[in-house]
């Protein structure tokens, strides 16, 4: 290489990083999400840079997903949030309207580029011999679970409860109500958030069997050990879709509006979806679906949807200042 | 406790009786002990997290309680998410006026004075509301019959967009640059020339915003309209029926650019149109003292407008502002029924420079190293120097039944002023100024003579 063309080089290089934008956004998520996100950033800072030259650092906020809305709705400046469920982006959407009734349907999906469930994460050995949700409800068996009212993992865990219920009795909402305010009844210990649940269970050594997200559980045993942990799939769970969006007023007034779009996007690319397969989330791509095919157990998954009537619906009978859970949980 | 009593009889008839410590009972014994120190362990696990937990519930309680603040920007209260505010601020300054060739028959005397003792309560309602009431209580006031106080600011200001906001109320009319300087920020005790021509505050109602990502301001109101210098009280008579338009550009193209040197440039035009009636203002030199007064039966009587280009340059610890005004005002001699337009114009220009280093600043300045008494720190040093003219239309003085006398009037007024500013810290400074005025016409012993004035003060501001 000519010595002109390396000064060409250094000159055009040297041009770029100074035209180069620093650019800063702020995912706020939901408690386990943690890791996930930790590697999925650093991949897209590295995406975006090699595609314009700008160095996009993000910063993450955790907590529980409701609890996370919250501070959203009072102020904290989200350019996206990745929440737990859609009912929470929806509050956001209803109360501090930054962003539209309809941002469900702005990604494939309904916004959800990864999907999950709740499993039961036990002590090795699994000394009580839990199997399934009847286990929970009897006594002497410690459950642990976040708060409903704070937690998007403890709605999910909660209707799967439900649902498990409904399916054993035919329907009957009032043996469903019992069997759960039963099982309530085991849980010592309310947390705000996932994560808290997870740390009550396996590091304060409290309770028999932890209602895990699915990745929470896998992410328990990859960093605690095998030998201490062991993952017991019921019968029946629930499809939970975590869900994403832009909260576009913030991002318009910050200049990210490109930006966080194309980081959400990100999500449903190889890479992203590869990461979701990874941090032991349920990929949508068929490609990383069938890598990480053996990871996932199979089970029946009840739909928010159909056995619930969508999310607002469920969180008006059910979470609701006055619903079922204020009913059956009297701390 | 059952269990327990059962256990240490058992414990113990295994001991005296001789039966092997691997005996059934002692076996079952232990295996209770064992189910009762995991119940119990269990027990103070679930209290200590719910300790742990409740821990963590008042300090996240904490984060949402309303916010007490203290300290050099003033009094605070503030909710924790920021939407509700209320400021308590306010500045005091107090004055001392002295005129070294002191001159019985035409010079004011030497004197004290509290030139603005403003309380402000300010704040937000909302997010997006802001309001603000300035009092003064200075000293020799006369705007308010009967009372020495009144009401300089009293607006709300809602910010729907930072590119469309509308103020209702009592303010300043957006016109002169030095005018819409804080009195509290002034480079010189008192303002120049162009300000004189330009109108103080007004009650209207204007809007206005920030614009390409703050580099263009705007703003466009309608106001009751003053005389020249003016403000309209809130308990004054409005003489008209009309209404002043007053508008103003200003831009700062370069203030999110790297470049230091660009940075602090701004520069905008004003004006206002509008008409006007009733008795019109004079000036008065640096010194505060009157150099031009119109005849006792002139009145303002037809359409008034003014223009003001405008300017400031801070680059480091340099500052620069300079400003034009042209006012040009019908007016009407009673006395014998003259009717004509006069046009004044006036100008300044003012440099700073800050020995000690500091960032010289449009807004108030932060000293690097605040005085400390015994301490290493000296405050903020500051010099300034200004030249500032104001020209009377020259028609003023000229033909049959002239709007003032060329006798007790100039027909301009130029001021060359020299100033030291000490900032003990963000909230004290002290100013030293003197100014010498040069007046062109009259024969009274001020105009004849010109002015020396030194003029010295204390302020403190939060």
């Amino acid at each position: 290489m000519k010595l002109s063309r390396i000064v060409l080089a250094l000159t055009l290089s040297v041009a770029s990083s100074a035209w180069a934008k620093d650019i800063k956004l702020l995912n706020v998520s939901y408690d386990p999400t943690r890791e996930l996100y930790t590697e999925f950033n650093a991949a897209f800072a590295k995406h975006w840079k090699a595609k314009t030259g700008d160095n996009v650092t993000v910063e993450q906020s955790h907590g529980g997903s409701g609890k996370q809305a919250r501070s959203v709705i009072d102020g904290l400046p989200a350019d996206v949030v990745t929440l737990a469920l859609a009912y929470d982006i929806d509050a956001i959407a209803d109360k501090s309207r930054r962003l539209p009734a309809d941002w469900q349907n702005k990604l494939p999906n309904n916004s959800a580029p990864y999907t999950s469930t709740i499993n039961f994460l036990v002590r090795k050995g699994n000394p009580k011999g839990i199997k399934d949700w009847s286990d929970l409800v009897k006594p002497g068996v410690s459950v642990i679970t976040p708060n409903p009212k704070t937690s998007g993992g403890a709605r999910w865990n909660y209707l799967a409860a439900w649902g498990y219920a409904l399916e054993k009795s035919g329907n009957d909402e009032a043996k469903a109500k019992e069997f759960v305010g039963k099982l309530f009844k085991n849980v010592p210990v309310l947390d705000s958030g996932a994560r808290g649940s997870t740390t009550t269970f396996v590091q304060r050594g409290i309770g028999d069997v932890l209602l895990a997200w699915e990745n929470e559980a896998f992410l328990a045993i990859k960093e605690f050990g095998a030998d201490k942990f062991e993952i017991v799939t019921p019968s029946i769970s629930i499809l939970a879709e975590p869900t994403v969006t832009v909260v576009d007023k913030v991002a318009k007034k910050k200049g990210t509006e490109a930006l966080a779009l194309a980081y959400l996007e990100h999500l449903y690319s190889d890479e992203g979806q590869d990461l979701a397969g990874k941090h032991f989330y349920r990929p949508r791509s068929e490609k990383a679906v069938a890598k990480y095919a053996a990871q996932f157990p199979k089970l029946k998954l009840l739909s928010i949807d159909d056995s619930f009537g969508g999310w607002r619906a469920a969180q008006k009978k059910h979470f609701d200042d006055g619903g079922i859970f204020d009913d059956i949980y009297k701390p | 406790m059952k269990i327990r009593s059962k256990t240490i009889t058992a414990l113990v008839a295994a001991g005296l009786f001789g039966f092997g410590p691997k005996s059934i009972a002692a076996e079952e014994s232990i295996a209770e002990l064992k189910t009762l120190i995991q119940q119990l362990d269990q027990k103070i696990k679930v209290l200590e997290r719910k300790q742990e937990l409740d821990k963590d519930t008042a300090s996240e309680k904490s984060k949402t309680a309303a916010v007490v603040r203290a300290g050099p920007g003033g009094f605070q209260l503030r909710s924790a998410d920021t939407n509700f505010v209320l400021k308590i601020r306010g500045y005091v300054q107090a004055d001392a006026r002295f005129y070294p060739d002191d001159n019985s028959s035409g010079t004011k005397n030497d004197t004290f004075l509290l030139r603005r003792v403003r309380p402000i309560f300010e704040g937000t309602l909302y997010d997006r509301y802001d309001f603000r009431v300035m009092l003064d209580f200075p000293s020799g006031n006369t705007i308010t019959a009967n009372n020495n106080g009144l009401v300089q600011d009293a607006y709300l200001n809602a910010r729907f967009f930072p590119e469309f906001q509308l103020q209702i109320g009592k303010f300043k009319e957006p016109v002169g640059l030095e005018r819409l300087q804080s009195g509290a920020n002034l480079l010189f005790i008192e303002r120049s020339y162009p300000t004189q021509l330009l109108p103080n505050r007004d009650v209207g109602i204007q809007i206005q915003g920030d614009l390409f990502n703050n580099t263009l301001n705007y703003q466009i109101g309608a106001f009751n309209g003053v005389a020249d210098g003016g403000s309209g009280d809130t308990d004054a008579t409005n003489f008209d029926d009309e209404k002043d338009i007053a508008a103003r550009l200003f831009a700062t193209p370069f203030r999110n650019s790297d470049k230091d040197a660009l940075r602090g440039l701004g520069f905008g035009i004003a004006g206002t149109f509008g008409d006007r009636e009733g008795a019109p203002r004079g000036y008065v030199s640096a010194g505060q003292q009157s150099f031009f007064a119109y005849s006792g039966t002139v009145v303002a009587d037809g359409q008034q407008w003014r223009v003001s280009p405008q300017a400031y340059y801070y680059w480091g610890p340099f500052g620069l502002v300079a400003e034009y005004a042209v006012s040009s005002l019908n007016l009407r001699n009673t006395a014998n029924g003259r009717q004509q337009e006069l046009t004044h114009t006036g100008w300044q220009v003012a440099a700073s420079w800050f020995l000690t280093g500091e960032e010289n600043s449009f807004k108030a300045v932060q000293p690097i190293k605040p005085f400390t008494v015994g301490g290493e720190g000296w405050g903020a040093w500051e010099v300034a120097a200004r030249v500032s003219q104001l020209d009377i239309d020259d028609d003023a003085f000229t033909g049959a039944g002239p709007f003032a006398s060329a006798a007790t009037a100039a027909s301009a007024a130029t001021s060359y002023g020299f100033g030291v500013n000490w900032h003990l810290n963000r909230n004290v400074k002290f100013s030293l100024n003197y100014e010498l005025t040069d007046f062109d016409g009259g024969t009274a012993p001020l105009l004849d003579k010109g002015e020396q004035a030194l003029f010295l003060r204390a302020q403190v501001a939060f």
